[in-house]
């Protein structure tokens, strides 16, 4: 990202005029709209978003400013085997309509605010909502954790190191502290349409300018066959296990992301919803799509890169294609603003989510069950600030050892889906076969990281640890069942007669 | 239960035609190192992968639009529920 040769000052006030401006609008168009006294109002827009503001807050919490700067050079180093980013993307709708369709009418139904709503109405189990609670902070608190890196070093790319790192984060934190603190999930939701359309206008730019300054696809896949053609050829069968296995990944796993089960919550009907879902199966096609045919044409702009000077690829053909002329340069700091704003609007959504489940399901539920609504959201706001400091100076200082309890996410995330998946059809599955599935899928998970074993035969630790939280929810639920009175009333609330 | 109500997960044929598409878009299928023909900058099995992507997107499309419908059997749902 630091090889943009931008002029120091005009990053500077580019970042400060675009933060000022979200921040205004999204003040502006959401403050007086949001009841502060409300936990449905405050944390999924009172349930009324409308098309447009769904998708886009779908669209840019999904992509985030990773999937420019780390997926080119992931496609650069894999070659046309990368083009899984693309496909993968598509796989999260797939992992949608496995629950989305029920769980819109039961959310609507039950008033649910927070994933946890559903483990508590479902099982009845106060350990297993609050390890589903645990497991899905502790996740989204690394996931933010990443956000608030890539934010650091996206600000010093575009200024050119004029902003020091650790200042530009705390800049913007601020600025999406105001506008959440103001307007909640609406705010958010602006915020993230502004952040979603200056992310499509860089990549688009970026993609084009690429193939005018550095050749067409097919000159780069000719370069390839002739210099690195394991980068062009049919992958060997562990590289294909390995693709499906991201499929089941990221296509469950980014499904059932707390902030993603809170959109659905949030869609204002049934139609909206759809119509959003629809129209993001096509965007992995002009988002990670156009990544991926500028990583490609990088191996042939710039050959012989290794895996350090591979990840500064955005910003070398940002360089060149800015040097071209001045139009070119301002369109590069668009595209710099725009993955500050990808990157902003997954981050503010992780904010917004993980207060939500501090505040419904944390203090809500086991801190001080008899809060007022008021009392929860401020509450919740509060420790929201307090972790995001604390996980600032973890960012700021990384810690030596232990490295790997910040690294967990998806493998962890995805042991509460068993939860939604299954509970949502099945009415025999109950609390103790899932209490022990997603214990044990996450220390599987998670042992596997910890000892540095990525994957088994192509297989992805989280994919493995799934896979057994499925069958011990399966098999601990025949064996031990629930009784008749029990079972009918889980019956009686997955029904979807109102 | 009303005709109209459609939930996509009840349609098995929708899930193997999802897995039939998913698959014929990565290449475990194909020999090894294998490149040419090289299609619009694409050699052959990426390709065969672009266009079931497409395939793939043009599907959920036509899923979502036409085996979803739960609004029919929950009237209220455009309402949304009261403050919790």
């Amino acid at each position: 990202m630091s090889e943009v040769k931008f002029i120091g000052w005009h990053g500077l006030v580019v970042l400060v005029l675009y933060a000022v401006f979200i921040m205004a609008t999204c003040i502006y168009l959401s403050a007086r709209q949001t009841r502060k006294d409300s936990l449905k109002s405050f944390y999924i827009g009172g349930g009324g978003l409308g098309a447009m503001l769904l998708f886009f807050t779908l669209y840019a919490t999904q992509y985030s400013g990773n999937t420019v700067v780390g997926y080119a050079p992931a496609a650069y180093r894999t070659g046309y085997a990368y083009f899984q980013s693309i496909p993968f993307f598509i796989m999260v709708i797939v992992g949608y309509l496995l629950f989305a369709p029920r769980l819109h009418v039961l959310a609507k139904k039950h008033n649910f605010v927070t994933p946890s709503d559903w483990l508590q109405k479902r099982f009845e189990s106060k350990a297993v909502t609050l390890l589903g609670t645990i497991l899905m902070a502790y996740g989204l608190s690394n996931y933010l954790l990443e956000q608030l890196v890539a934010m650091g070093h996206a600000i010093s790319g575009l200024t050119a190191g004029f902003i020091p790192y650790f200042y530009g984060v705390i800049f913007l934190v601020i600025i999406m502290f105001i506008y959440e603190w103001l307007g909640g999930m609406k705010a958010v939701a602006i915020a993230d349409t502004i952040n979603g359309i200056a992310l499509m206008i860089g990549v688009v730019s970026l993609m084009f300018l690429s193939l005018r300054y550095f050749g067409s696809l097919g000159e780069a896949a000719q370069f390839i066959v002739n210099e690195a053609p394991k980068k062009i050829g049919v992958p060997a069968l562990e590289t294909s296990i390995n693709w499906i296995s991201i499929y089941i990944l990221v296509g469950v796993g980014a499904a059932v992301y707390p902030h993603a089960i809170q959109r659905i919550y949030a869609a204002k009907s049934e139609k909206v919803l759809k119509k959003s879902l629809s129209r993001m199966a096509w965007m992995p096609f002009i988002t990670s799509g156009m990544v991926f045919i500028i990583g490609i044409i990088g191996i042939k702009a710039f050959p012989g890169l290794d895996k350090a000077q591979s990840e500064k690829l955005i910003g070398m053909v940002a360089n060149v294609i800015a040097s071209k002329s001045a139009l070119n340069y301002w369109m590069m700091m668009i595209l710099y603003t725009g993955i500050i704003g990808a990157i902003m609007s997954t981050t503010d959504s992780v904010i917004l989510a993980l207060s939500s489940l501090i505040s419904n399901d944390i203090y809500g539920r086991f801190v001080k069950p008899g809060a007022s609504e008021k009392d929860k959201v401020l509450w919740g706001k509060i420790v929201g600030i307090c972790i995001v400091l604390l996980l600032l100076i973890i960012a700021w200082k990384p810690p030596a050892t232990l490295y790997e309890i910040f690294v967990l996410k998806f493998e962890i995330l995805i042991q509460v889906a068993p939860a939604f998946l299954l509970g949502l059809y099945w009415k025999k599955l109950n609390k103790n076969g899932v209490l022990l599935g997603m214990i044990i899928g996450a220390v599987v998970a998670s042992g596997m990281t910890f000892a540095g074993v990525k994957t088994f035969h192509g297989v992805h630790g989280g994919v493995i640890g799934l896979a057994i939280n499925m069958a011990i929810c399966i098999l601990i639920s025949l064996a031990v069942p629930s009784s008749k009175d029990e079972e009918k009333k889980a019956e009686e609330i997955i029904s979807l007669n109102a | 239960m009303d005709k109209s109500f459609r939930e996509p997960i009840r349609f098995k044929w929708i899930w193997v035609v999802l897995a039939i598409i998913t698959l014929a878009g990565v290449p475990w299928y194909l020999p090894q190192g294998t490149i040419y023909p090289i299609i619009l900058g694409f050699p052959y099995w990426a390709f065969i992968s672009v266009v079931s992507t497409i395939v793939l997107a043009v599907f959920m499309t036509y899923v979502i639009n036409n085996y979803w419908d739960m609004e029919s059997l929950v009237e209220q749902d455009e309402e949304g529920g009261q403050d919790k």
